[in-house]
């Protein structure tokens, strides 16, 4: 007993050591889900309680220094809803049009999907990892798997999936994260390719499994394919930056910026779409 | 004597809150920001010794963890570690002014970098360009707001330190 407390620098040391090392080696047990669960249920209700600070604080700042900027803001808005309103009417008689198609076609009607709206109370805590904490949870409706969305001034696109619910917060794993794996295709070409973050966490997106043979045009856009389960098709997701060719492989790299400024989102859109989960299953045996 | 405690179990938390807020983005550079969990665990192992900086490193490592999506262990282990080493470079060896705590932050932040790129390199995936992305510059931003935070640490930790005769 002398010893150890004589030596508790070194003995708590290898204690601590080993202790990391068994738990990155058993990742996927339930021990360390359940220990890594109780951490992050221990520090939620003080994330909430901070951002319920940090907001309040910053509206009454707001209220004494943004009013101007409001009433300019307000102008500009009332214009853009009579612009949207002339849309709407337009989009009606497209929808219309589109459905009436389809069912002449015998493609079945687009399936459309609630959201429930949600507000970022943290994110990326450290800078290797990316996660985004939302304040929706299960009370909410929320569930793991749920396709997540916002909007970059008036374009919708995907920000992630729901990787955790607790009763009033969830967690994000958004589409940066070289965790992430999600079916896509090149908008013009219609080519299929599998998603991730890069894993030198530039904030841009890799595809790969695209054919070598494929021409890929920078600025092209990237969709969900709606394979995996998780994401409806058609979602926007980025654009293409450049591609990379390996001599010694069959497909190519192409490297899309998203939609989504992750450095500057605060509001998000959970779609209450609950996964398929066969092709879930095989999507995820796949990987 | 459970004062000091408190003092570091709040500013444990306060750290990892202020981290994980979305408005402390408006700090980051290129994407980075600072670890001010870390610079936290560097002043107490740099203060108080290893015993204090190793076991300070790894249960804020594991909180840390816990918040961050990584594997259990992988940001513990290197705090715990460089709080370890830190601490045998304590206060009575480096004495302590901006050009050291500048100093011995950047090495502490390279070292943490360096340890985290290795381990997620075995028990997760990563490349090579996270020196270039992550651990420079988190390393440079580490030693450049250390003093600072340093100098708030002295004023929180005062007692403490004249107790130890500093």
């Amino acid at each position: 007993m002398e010893f150890f407390i004589r030596n508790r620098n070194i003995v708590a040391f290898v204690a601590f050591t080993l202790f990391c090392i068994v738990s990155l080696s058993i990742q996927s047990s339930t021990f360390v889900l359940t220990f890594e669960g109780v951490g992050s249920a221990f520090l939620s209700p003080f994330q909430k309680a901070y951002d319920g600070i940090q907001g309040g604080t910053g509206r009454l700042w707001a209220g004494f220094t943004e009013l101007n900027d409001l009433r300019d803001e307000l102008g500009k808005t009332r214009a853009k809803l009579q612009q949207y309103e002339s849309i709407a009417e337009e989009l009606d008689e497209i929808r219309y049009e589109n459905e009436r198609l389809r069912k002449l076609l015998d493609l079945g009607t687009r399936v459309t999907y609630d959201s429930i709206p949600a507000s970022i109370i943290a994110k990326n805590p450290d800078n290797w990892f990316r996660t985004i904490i939302i304040n929706r949870g299960e009370n909410d409706g929320v569930k793991i798997n749920m396709p997540v969305v916002a909007f970059q001034g008036e374009e919708k696109a995907v920000v992630g999936k729901i990787v955790e619910v607790r009763g009033s917060i969830s967690r994000i794993l958004p589409i940066i994260s070289s965790d992430i794996r999600v079916g896509v295709k090149l908008i013009d070409d219609r080519s299929p390719g599998l998603l991730s973050g890069t894993s030198s966490n530039t904030g841009m997106c890799v595809i790969d499994y695209i054919s070598r043979a494929i021409q890929v045009k920078p600025g092209e856009a990237i969709i969900t394919s709606g394979q995996g389960g998780v994401f409806p098709p058609g979602l926007s997701i980025g654009t293409v930056i450049r591609t990379e060719v390996l001599e010694s492989s069959a497909y190519q790299k192409v490297i899309v910026k998203p939609v989504i400024d992750f450095d500057h989102l605060e509001d998000v859109f959970i779609i209450k779409k609950e996964p398929d989960k066969e092709l879930l299953q095989i999507f995820e045996a796949t990987e | 004597m459970i004062i000091p405690y408190i003092f570091t179990a709040v500013l444990i938390i306060l750290s990892l809150l202020i981290q994980g807020h979305s408005s402390f983005d408006v700090i980051s550079i290129a994407g980075v920001k600072p670890d001010l969990l870390f610079i936290l665990v560097v002043y107490l192992a740099y203060s108080f010794g290893s015993f204090y900086g190793e076991v300070t490193g790894f249960i804020s490592g594991l909180l840390h963890d816990a918040i961050s999506n990584s594997p259990l262990g992988l940001l513990a282990f290197p705090k715990m570690a460089v709080g370890f080493v830190a601490g045998m470079f304590g206060r009575s060896i480096i004495k302590s002014n901006i050009i050291s705590i500048t100093l011995i932050l950047f090495i502490a932040s390279l070292v943490k970098g360096i340890m985290t790129l290795i381990l997620a390199y075995i028990f997760h995936h990563t490349s090579i360009a996270v020196v270039l992305h992550i651990i420079l510059p988190e390393a440079f931003y580490n030693a450049l707001i250390a003093p600072a935070l340093f100098i708030l640490f002295d004023k929180v930790y005062e007692k403490e330190l004249e107790r130890e005769g500093f």
